[in-house]
């Protein structure tokens, strides 16, 4: 259900994006920090969806929230002349893979978990079928 | 739930939208602007700029040596000229004051004349005569009215109006001589037999002669032009 909204979604937006008018190159520097810190978003709200404590009130304040500070946080660098977007990218980079480490473990755990049923399940039907046998 | 999950999951796919729209219009902007190629460029450019910098700084640099130890140079011939310099300023000064064209001030004499009631007024032949003699007498500094006389000064009279000129400026009764130079030899100059002042005197005019040990004549004020020296 998820994934289909997702890959809806990443659809519709390519399409969207492709057709959109370009912007100016200068504010590009600013769309970049504002497109990581939207991902790191959408992995935390995939990961908190995955740990069953998914809010939509946070995860929205999230999403536009984190992309404007990041902005912000990239104008007031560049008026300062610190490179303050490499700390915002260094925290959205690494919560990503904390989020991203969360959903793959809870993938492996599922489909190994998956595993093991069918080699208990197998188990439990050849132990059925000797029973049978020996009966016979 | 349903209803929660629902609006999660579309909350998500519209999360993904626009993200993605974001990303794709990005790409195409660093697509179309080749944001590498640009960096290179630029980075090489400033490299070479800078290079360019460099040597021109070093060939700035050598030259502002050479200019101070030029200026060295200079400061030390001048500190052996300034003896000549100084040399130099005083005789220009001293032209100066023999010009006319500075405030001198030392001993000497004021002569103030005015015309008798009865008879013909002082001339400018008069003044002429007085200036002349004082001249003679070794006069330093002369000045009639606070005209100072210098070399092209000219007393004349204005028959027209009915008075005097000196250096083409316009006098008035009384006229007032104001001498530098030794008192005694500018008084005689002027008194007794065949003294212009006795002269006047005898002619019924007012002719004072007072000593003063520190007179001040005041400099030119006009310019002084030469047209046909050559």
């Amino acid at each position: 259900m998820i994934f289909i909204a997702i890959l809806i979604g990443c659809i519709l937006g390519a399409i969207l994006g492709l057709n959109a008018p370009m912007i100016s190159y200068t504010y590009s520097s600013y769309l970049a920090i504002a497109i990581i810190a939207a991902l790191d978003s959408v992995f935390g709200g995939i990961a908190s969806i995955i740990k069953k404590n998914f809010d939509l009130k946070i995860f929205i304040s999230g999403f536009f929230g984190n992309a404007i500070l990041a902005i912000l946080l990239t104008i007031l660098g560049q008026k300062l002349n610190v490179d303050i977007y490499l700390a915002a990218i260094v925290v959205f980079v690494w919560r990503m893979f904390m989020n991203l480490g969360t959903i793959r473990r809870y993938y492996v755990e599922k489909w190994s978990d998956m595993i093991k049923e069918k080699a208990t399940a197998k188990k439990a039907k050849e132990n059925t079928d000797k029973e049978k046998s020996e009966k016979a | 739930m349903k209803k929660g999950k629902i609006a999660m999951t579309i909350t998500i796919g519209i999360a993904c939208f626009a993200l993605v729209t974001v990303m794709m219009m990005q790409f195409k902007v660093v697509n179309e602007t080749d944001i590498t190629a640009i960096e290179e460029m630029q980075e090489s450019e400033l490299k070479t700029e800078l290079a360019n910098w460099k040597s021109r700084y070093e060939e700035i640099d050598a030259q502002y040596q050479e200019v101070t130890q030029r200026i060295e140079e200079y400061k030390n011939d001048e500190e052996s000229n300034s003896e000549a310099s100084q040399l130099v300023q005083e005789e220009l000064e001293q032209t100066n004051t023999l010009l006319g064209l500075t405030d001198v001030h030392g001993e000497g004499i004021v002569i103030t004349l005015k015309s008798g009631e009865n008879t013909a007024a002082i001339s400018a032949d008069d003044l002429l005569i007085i200036v002349n003699a004082l001249k003679f007498a070794g006069a330093e500094a002369i000045s009639i009215n606070d005209q100072r006389i210098i070399n092209t000064t000219d007393i004349v009279y204005i028959t027209s109006g009915d008075f005097i000129k000196v250096n083409g400026q316009r006098i008035l009764e009384p006229y007032v001589i104001k001498v530098i130079g030794n008192q005694s030899h500018m008084e005689s100059a002027v008194t007794g037999t065949g003294g212009k002042v006795d002269e006047l005197q005898a002619l019924d005019h007012t002719v004072t002669i007072e000593k003063d040990n520190d007179i001040t004549i005041g400099k030119y004020d006009g310019e002084i032009e030469t047209r046909y020296i050559e």
